[in-house]
């Protein structure tokens, strides 16, 4: 298995960051989701989640994707434009369920994919997690 | 010709609402689709709106059973935000705590697993041991489901009598290895129960990403006591049990090992517990902006918190809590494909699910 510098270097990534729990964090400016799925896959990290976080302002969304590699957490923050995300499924089982619980909550669509409800019911309205709806 | 068969939202071989939509012919399982939401409750979006001490309040809710390891998960995310380093004291009870709840959890599942089996007297047998468990607990938070015991920056109650602690654990790891886990090790009762049922190959584990006993029981050595370790766990000596066949033995296996371990542990922080405070005494704490993530080893396996928080606000911006059950599930469609319909109830416990955390 390569470490996190290896696979930084693998991506052509030189800005990396370590925050204040020990996340290292990729920068995303180049990448591209879906190419970066298999290169993870490959070096054997393991799909953790998706922390999706509606920005303030009107500013969209920022969806942060979570993989742990020998134990060592690697973040990869991505700002979805149009609140359309490319879907990654089919490449990684392991995100079949965020997908479809961050699409119901934050009405964030992950194109490429069909959904079945999965905390909601069906006919549901969809974003129950957005700040309007709060208000 | 293929026939759908629904278990649950509510069935007797549930612990909680789920339901588990299986097409099936004849006797056997061909495919299942997993429905949840049952226990929808909204609590990340509830979190929004409290403040840190609240904050810890709602999320010990989150699982009435791993109620100290999700207040665990969130105090250490809370506390790289706040910077606090905590006394190695308070490390040391929270890796106790953390042990006697992985004990409770594992025997509370023994007892549930022995009855699906048919095995009524090891259901017993199991839930005396869980009182057992529980009076510990009791005796040092007051509590026996929601513990009150972790704040940001240590605990909220000392252990006064570690002398005694030692001898209750002492006493039930005696009954337990003499008892239970060879029942589960070695009767053909189980054997023949569990052995060759519900298979998840290493490589179906990886894809799903499934993590805890339900990981080491296909052959995938992760615990992240070892590979990340957290309070005091650096400071302790344990193996780690794996299994390779994947099957609902190996499932057991793993839980009878890791009860033995989770004694040793215990014995090893009850002898080593360092004098001192058992809290921070910061009086105000002080956030900064950011986001932290911690992760725990929960008897059912990895505790994922994301807190993020802006100076001086008074609640936080984002709470998101990824739970064991909620990436071990998908893996039931696998398990009980190709299985007989009276071996799907056994399957789908075997995960040790906990639809109340799944669902939040």
């Amino acid at each position: 298995m390569i470490n996190s510098e290896e696979l930084a270097a693998e991506l052509k990534v030189n800005d990396v960051s370590t925050d204040v729990s020990g996340v290292k964090w990729l920068s995303t400016g180049s990448l591209n989701l879906r190419e970066l799925v298999p290169v993870l896959n490959r070096t054997g990290a393991r799909f953790v989640t998706i922390t999706a976080t509606e920005l303030p302002m009107n500013q969209g969304f920022c969806l942060e994707y979570l993989w742990d590699l020998n134990g060592q957490l690697l973040g990869f923050p991505f700002y979805p434009a149009g609140n359309t995300m490319p879907s990654i499924y089919d490449l990684c089982e392991a995100a079949d369920w965020i997908e479809r619980e961050i699409h119901e909550e934050y009405s964030i669509d992950f194109t490429g994919r069909v959904y079945e409800p999965l905390l909601l019911r069906d006919n549901d309205h969809t974003g129950v997690n957005l700040h309007e709806v709060a208000k | 010709m293929s026939y759908k068969l629904p278990m649950g939202p509510f069935h007797p071989g549930l612990e909680e609402p789920y339901k588990l939509e299986m097409i099936c012919e004849g006797e056997t399982i061909c495919d299942a689709k997993l429905h949840i939401g049952f226990n929808f409750r909204g609590i990340e979006h509830l979190a929004e709106t409290r403040n840190y001490v609240q904050l810890i309040a709602l999320m010990e809710r989150v699982c009435g059973i791993c109620s100290f390891i999700h207040t665990l998960t969130l105090c250490q995310a809370l506390e790289k935000l706040t910077g606090l380093e905590l006394p190695p004291r308070a490390l040391y009870i929270r890796v106790i705590m953390a042990e006697l709840e992985r004990l409770h959890s594992h025997v509370l599942w023994a007892g549930i697993a022995a009855k699906l089996m048919g095995f009524k007297t090891l259901f017993m047998a199991s839930f005396a041991y869980r009182e057992k468990v529980m009076d510990m607990l009791q005796a040092i938070s007051g509590n026996r489901v929601n513990y009150s015991m972790n704040r940001i920056g240590g605990v909220n109650r000392d252990i006064d009598d570690p002398a005694t602690l030692r001898k209750m654990v002492d006493l039930l790891e005696g009954e337990i290895a003499r008892e239970l886990v060879p029942v589960f090790t070695s009767s053909y009762t189980a054997k023949s129960r569990c052995a060759g049922i519900g298979i998840l190959t290493r490589d179906k584990a990886q894809s799903c990403g499934v993590v805890g006993p339900t990981a080491r029981a296909s052959g995938i050595p992760q615990d992240l006591r070892r590979a990340a370790p957290y309070a005091a766990y650096a400071e302790m000596e344990f193996d780690v049990p794996v299994e390779t066949s994947g099957d609902v033995r190996a499932r057991l296996l793993v839980r009878a090992y890791e009860i033995l371990q989770s004694c040793r542990i215990l014995r090893q922080a009850i002898a080593k517990l360092p004098a001192g405070e058992f809290a921070c005494k910061e009086a105000k704490l002080a956030f900064v902006t950011g986001t932290a993530v911690s992760r725990v080893e929960a008897p059912r396996g990895e505790v994922v918190y994301s807190v993020s928080w802006k100076e001086n606000s008074r609640t936080p911006s984002r709470v998101h809590v990824r739970t064991p059950t909620y990436v071990n599930m998908p893996a039931i469609r696998w398990m009980v494909q190709g299985a007989r319909v009276a071996d799907a109830p056994l399957i789908q416990a075997s995960i040790d699910p906990c639809y109340s955390c799944t669902d939040r």
